[in-house]
């Protein structure tokens, strides 16, 4: 808290949210004795037998002739022919950004080196012939990445982004999971979703 | 003579390759395909020959193929005696008990009477308690052989477990046996012709009482103390592998059917349709003459039998997949203090009931 105050200034008032005064210790009724129905057990293991067995019922003729129009009740996805859908705040392997012309967006600044808690990230900067800088090699080590998003949202030029490629993360070798710059460009219409996203949660509007 | 060979043969030949051969297989393809049904899942459904997953029932034949290669593992420092011989003496009771079960009346088919049950014993009930309590012995001594904590402790359970719930279900099955004034299941079953005379009716609390303890001999959950494998890896058999681990897991399905046959025999008309006796049944089939009539009851019989089975099947299942695990001291309270008590009053009240 600030300890200077202008003149006019209101008096800061420490307490924040409820009033303490106003606040009444919720009676909570822990019942832990069971009742003697419940003791019983018999007629409540029979209605949870019930439940069970509606489960069953309701999946065995979903099974064996699903209802026309619904969906099935069960949430099993079959991987490998059946994908999610992912939510755009979903982080996976971060790509790099390519421009319409193929080039990357990456103007070599070290920010996300300098941030990546990993250091999965190793940029050599070059310069252009215009003075332009760019990544001579931009390598990430996806063997030390933790897929925690600082790169994406420090990003100045939108360059790097997390992706929602999850597949082919996990090599048997740890020098195959060194990936270069070619490697991970991508088209900004194919991760034009995250983007959309990161502008708006990271306030990104302004660039 | 020869007759009576070849309707032994036929009967043994018979209950082992259902019980084996299909109950056994298909029991642990059920237990998958169950559980997830119950719980909004899809199951095992990927194992496939030339494309063809018959809704994952080649899992069961990818799992025999699998403990057919499998290394059979002793551990070091283990007895090696013991620990080979305590799943035989596991499963060979969880097949024999089947023996004694009845699947169907007793008809004549070419002036040759045949009875659809491989031993009719006197003993009957009782000899199913004596050879199925003999499963404890294999349990304790693959704990014991193993050299390992976890399968020592998972045998210390079962057997404290095993032993308390003998007691109690000797004392549930009395009511039955003193109403129907029999240990023999062929009896008990043939009295069960009358649809108001099926044990659910004459002793609705030993049924509860009887399956309940069952289930609990069986280890499976609520029950399943000695193997939690959230507690002790995987109880008493932790330390086997390849074939010998199936053999205790066959003798858990076995146990299962057999529990499954048992219940159907003492409380549920064993192998009577509602309000059909097996006169009426061959009346029925009198169309296909004498002799003809005679087989076709002996298949209904069959399939009568067998289709109230699976649904004790379908129930322990449903039970399994749908309680939690019992706490140790729970297990043994419900035993002692309140199952052995509710038997003991069952008797007091059936034996009032059928003196006055």
């Amino acid at each position: 808290m600030s300890t200077t105050k202008k003149p006019d200034q209101a008096e800061c008032h420490p307490m924040v949210g409820v009033p303490i005064a106003t606040l009444k210790p919720k009676q909570v009724r822990r019942q832990i004795d069971m009742t003697l129905w419940e003791k019983l057990y018999v007629f409540e293991i029979a209605r949870g037998i019930g439940i069970t067995t509606k489960h069953f019922a309701k999946n065995m003729v979903g099974f064996v002739a699903p209802p026309k129009g619904k969906k099935r009740s069960v949430f099993t996805v079959y991987y490998p022919e059946e994908r999610v859908t992912l939510p755009p705040a979903y982080r996976g392997r971060p790509v790099l950004v390519a421009r319409a012309d193929g080039t990357e967006k990456c103007v070599a600044c070290g920010l996300c080196e300098k941030i990546c808690p990993a250091s999965a990230i190793t940029i050599v900067a070059g310069e252009k012939d215009n003075a332009e800088r760019y990544p001579m090699s931009y390598t990430l080590d996806m063997s030390r990445c933790v897929y925690c998003g600082y790169c994406e949202e420090v990003c100045p030029k939108e360059a790097i982004v997390m992706s929602s490629e999850y597949e082919g993360l996990a090599q048997r070798d740890r020098n195959a999971m060194r990936y270069s710059k070619e490697d991970l460009l991508r088209s900004e219409e194919s991760v034009q979703g995250r983007l959309d996203f990161i502008r708006r949660i990271y306030s990104k509007c302004n660039y | 003579m020869l007759a009576d060979l070849i309707e032994s043969l036929a009967k043994i030949v018979f209950i082992f390759s259902v019980n084996i051969g299909f109950f056994a297989p298909v029991l642990g393809w059920v237990e998958r395909k169950q559980s997830a049904v119950m719980q909004d899942r899809i199951g095992a459904n990927r194992a496939d020959i030339f494309g063809f997953t018959a809704i994952g029932l080649f899992h069961s034949l990818a799992d025999a193929v699998k403990v057919l290669v499998k290394e059979d593992f002793i551990p070091a420092g283990a007895n090696k005696f013991f620990h080979t011989v305590a799943p035989f003496i596991c499963l060979v009771p969880a097949i024999v008990t089947f023996t004694v079960v009845p699947f169907g009346g007793s008809y004549t088919v070419f002036g040759h009477e045949v009875q659809l049950v491989i031993a009719d014993l006197d003993v009957g009930i009782l000899f199913v308690f004596a050879v199925s309590s003999l499963a404890a012995y294999g349990v304790v001594l693959s704990g014991w052989a193993s050299r390992s904590n976890w399968s020592l402790l998972g045998a210390l359970r079962a057997s404290a477990q095993m032993l308390s719930y003998e007691v109690a279900m000797g004392l549930t099955i009395i009511g039955i046996i003193m109403v129907f004034g029999t240990l023999k299941l062929t009896e008990i079953g043939a009295m069960q012709e009358n649809f108001f005379k099926w044990g659910i009716f004459l002793q609705p609390v030993g049924f509860i009482l009887f399956f309940t303890c069952a289930i609990a001999e069986n280890k499976r959950a609520p029950f399943d103390m000695p193997e939690a494998e959230s507690e002790l890896v995987a109880g008493y058999f932790t330390e086997y592998s390849g074939l010998k681990f199936v053999m205790f897991w066959m003798a858990e399905f076995l146990e299962i059917v057999t529990i499954a046959g048992i219940v159907t025999t003492l409380f549920f008309g064993a192998w009577h349709l509602p309000f059909v006796t097996d006169q009426k049944l061959l009346e029925f089939f009198l169309f296909a003459g004498p002799n003809g009539a005679a087989v076709l009851a002996i298949l209904t019989n069959i399939v009568t039998f067998f289709a109230k089975v699976v649904f004790f099947i379908w129930l322990q299942m449903t039970i399994r997949w749908t309680l939690p695990r019992f706490r140790y001291d729970q297990v043994m309270r419900l035993c002692w203090k309140m199952i052995l008590p509710l038997a003991l009053i069952n008797i007091l009240i059936t034996g009032l009931v059928l003196l006055l």
